[in-house]
């Protein structure tokens, strides 16, 4: 009977699931697979049943689209910057902070205090500090430092635009991955250290052999997390490009999506651009994850 | 055990049902409770004398719109009195911020649960007609072509769409010459410009590079900026029809008003804040920083509550080469949506805010009538005058449901020749190519 025993054991299990499978499927899995099928439409919103079924046309658009291919560069740029930065800064700063001195307390404020104040409000501070004839940033560089002959107008150049945007998420980014390093930090043992210690290794033999490869799980933890959310930036590229100025040129694939969608009610094809998001995360993060453990093996 | 298992599904099965329930109860009803229902206690309801002609079964219209907070209070003023004429309906309101107003529109239409009567702007009219969410009001609201007949052309064409109309202009603007009477001072003008050459000599007069002091600034590229200019000039996006734009986005006249914009740009006459990232358009003038800026009414409302001792001087778009002043229109019409279920009654409340009275109303709070046999009438704000006359040669941008788009391609073209990848003529035949191909 070994059978039926483990289906009456299911059955309590799978009634204490189903609240939360429940709110899954109508709020996430049932919208997730409507959007795929409207991904495949021109889609008509009023009256749904008039849309025109066109197959992969909304796919190839976005791909052959200059300004998704653009959205694109800039996504992963920003990704690439802000997620090694941020490591590699945070790193640094839970190593300080797991030292033991005076005020560690009040450091470890200081440092996650940007994590937790409002995206709106720091992106807006941001835009007024780059700000290209009355701002912060260019009174420094030129009237202090000397180091430009005239103003530089920030938000006009697509390039530039992205330097606020990337300093901003790795200002506000470096407590949280400094925290999660730090509990990586504090679950090392200390008695390997001393043992170390004991057979003469100096603090950056420890750093190399001890702290470094027992942080293995917490770098591929904030990987993978930073990530996926580099890839899913969306509130500092609205606020600061107000969705792609100048030109379309400074997009990120959600804001493009965003603007696709409810910008110029072209369901069908910001639809697509989500599901070419969702798939190129999912790889992307399969791929980390098998690195990862290659690494660690 | 046996008891116990049982106790256990229980529980969890309850947990189940309130959890399901819990999340059906907001689902099922997504417009349920408007966020600020004005009903108008005070007004008697019960009016016998109309009761022949009232609708049979009570009516409650919903009405959305993005009115500011001394609008929203005088629209309660025209409920009342619309509700005091017609007994039998009633109006409820809900207000939106104007940035969360698409998107709240697109999901109640695509629910299926829409508001009966909305406030539009104006570029969205067609956009919205295309995708079959507006109620055709031509040969459908009683006495249609009678209230058209008083309205301003330019703001009713907004509302048509492949020859029919699919709103009711509820209220204009345009953009007028905003010029700073400290700076034209300073720099010995006496007058404000009346012509496009005295516009562009004065704007460079105006300029004083070592106080960062500009002639004129725009507040971005987006169409709506260079816009009264462009008109003036004799520029034109498309054919009348609507078929084509090449010829005119980058016919001579267009190409002559974004030439001229981009010498004044060249020679630092014109802010570079336009490219973004800049002094504000609004402060940058009441701090005398912008000489001249081009703006609408509510600069008004805006100085009073920002800069109260600043002054705020209006004139006329300056006229073009053919001697002829232009504008941009704006402004907001009113839409009766697809899917209501008291078509009748929400022409009705439609065609109310269309009365002089409502308009009249309405105007003591800045929104400026489209009535022509309001323009001068005493009730309305002084300051009225200068845009009600530049409104006479405004004209409506492409009402298309592509407009996004075209303006878009406007856009991009301004910024390559502004920062210098493209002269005027070549950036403004991509432009015509662009926009050519959304007119397929």
């Amino acid at each position: 009977m070994p059978t039926k025993r483990r289906y009456s054991d299911l059955l309590p299990a799978l009634i204490f699931l189903l609240p939360g499978l429940i709110l899954f499927i109508l709020f996430f899995l049932g919208p997730m697979l409507y959007s795929l099928r409207i991904s495949f439409f021109a889609w008509k919103i009023v009256h749904p049943d008039q849309s025109v079924f066109v197959g992969f046309d909304n796919y190839q658009r976005a791909l052959s689209d200059p300004i998704f291919q653009r959205a694109i560069f800039n996504t992963l740029a920003y990704t690439v910057i802000t997620v090694f930065v941020k490591m590699a800064l945070g790193l640094g700063v839970a190593l300080l902070l797991n030292q033991n001195f005076h005020g560690r307390t009040f450091f470890r404020v200081a440092y996650y205090l940007p994590v937790i104040t409002s995206w709106v409000i720091v992106s807006l501070l941001f835009e007024y500090m780059f700000n290209g004839q009355a701002g912060l940033v260019n009174y420094i560089l030129r009237d202090i430092l000397r180091l430009i002959p005239k103003d530089i107008i920030w938000f006009a150049d697509p390039i530039l635009t992205l330097i606020p945007i990337i300093l901003l998420d790795i200002w506000k980014g470096i407590g949280w991955a400094a925290i999660i390093f730090l509990a990586g930090l504090q679950a090392i043992p200390t008695e390997l250290y001393e043992a170390a210690r004991v057979d003469g290794a100096n603090s950056s033999a420890q750093l190399r052999y001890i702290t470094w490869p027992l942080l293995g799980p917490t770098i591929v933890f904030l990987v993978v997390v930073l990530v996926i959310g580099g890839l899913n930036a969306y509130v500092p590229f609205q606020l600061i490009t107000h969705g792609g100025d100048p030109m379309d040129l400074t997009h990120s694939i959600l804001t493009l999506m965003y603007e696709a969608t409810f910008g110029r009610i072209d369901f069908g094809y910001g639809a697509a651009i989500s599901y070419l998001l969702t798939v190129f995360v999912f790889f992307v993060s399969l791929i980390e994850l098998r690195l990862m453990k290659q690494q660690a093996a | 055990m046996k008891t116990n298992r049982f106790i256990w599904m229980l529980v969890s099965l309850l947990i189940v049902s309130a959890t399901v329930l819990a999340a059906c109860a907001p689902a099922a009803t997504p417009t349920a409770a408007p966020a600020l229902a004005t009903e108008a206690p005070a007004v008697a309801t019960e009016a016998p004398t109309a009761a022949p002609t009232a609708v049979s079964a009570p009516v409650t219209l919903q009405y959305w719109h993005t009115h500011s907070d001394p609008e929203t209070a005088q629209l309660d003023q025209v409920i009342a009195a619309f509700e005091a004429a017609n007994p039998g309906i009633k109006v409820e309101t809900t207000r939106y911020a104007y940035n969360d107003y698409k998107t709240a529109l697109l999901t109640a239409i695509s629910s299926g649960s829409v508001p009966d009567v909305a406030r539009l702007d104006i570029a969205w009219v067609s956009e919205f007609a295309d995708q079959g969410a507006l109620v055709q009001l031509d040969g459908k609201l009683p006495d249609f072509d009678n209230i058209i007949k008083d309205t301003f052309p330019g703001p009713l064409s907004t509302n048509k769409w492949k020859d029919h109309y699919y709103g009711l202009p509820l209220d204009t603007n345009t953009q007028v010459l905003l010029w700073n009477k400290a700076d034209f001072d300073a720099a010995g003008i006496t007058t404000p410009p009346a012509t496009m050459e005295e516009f562009a000599a004065d704007a460079c007069k105006l300029t004083d590079a070592t106080k960062k002091q500009y002639g004129y600034a725009e507040g971005g590229t987006y169409f709506w900026a260079p816009a009264p200019v462009f008109y003036a000039m004799g520029g034109k996006v498309t054919d009348d029809k609507i078929t084509t734009a090449t010829g005119y986005v980058n016919g001579p006249e267009s190409v002559a008003a974004f030439t001229m914009l981009k010498d004044l740009y060249t020679k630092g006459c014109l802010s570079p804040n336009l490219l973004g990232g800049g002094i504000a358009t609004d402060a940058g003038h009441a701090q005398g920083t912008y000489g001249m800026i081009i703006d609408g009414p509510w600069m008004v409302d805006i100085y009073k509550s920002n800069y109260p001792d600043f002054q705020v001087n209006f004139a006329p778009i300056p006229t073009g080469p053919q001697g002829t002043t232009s504008s941009v229109v704006g402004g907001e019409d009113v839409v009766v949506l697809e899917g209501s279920k008291n078509q009748e009654a929400a022409m009705k409340w439609a065609a109310y805010l269309l009365s002089p009275d409502a308009q009249k109303m309405m105007a003591s709070v800045g929104q400026m009538p489209t009535l022509a046999s309001l323009a001068g009438d005493s009730a309305m704000p002084p300051y009225f005058a200068v845009f009600q006359e530049q409104l006479k040669t405004a004209q409506a941008r492409v009402p298309h449901p592509k407009w996004g788009d075209m303006d878009n391609a406007i856009n991009n073209a301004y910024q390559r020749m502004l920062k210098g990848e493209q002269t005027p003529q070549e950036a403004l035949d991509q432009a015509a190519t662009e926009i050519d191909a959304l007119l397929k």
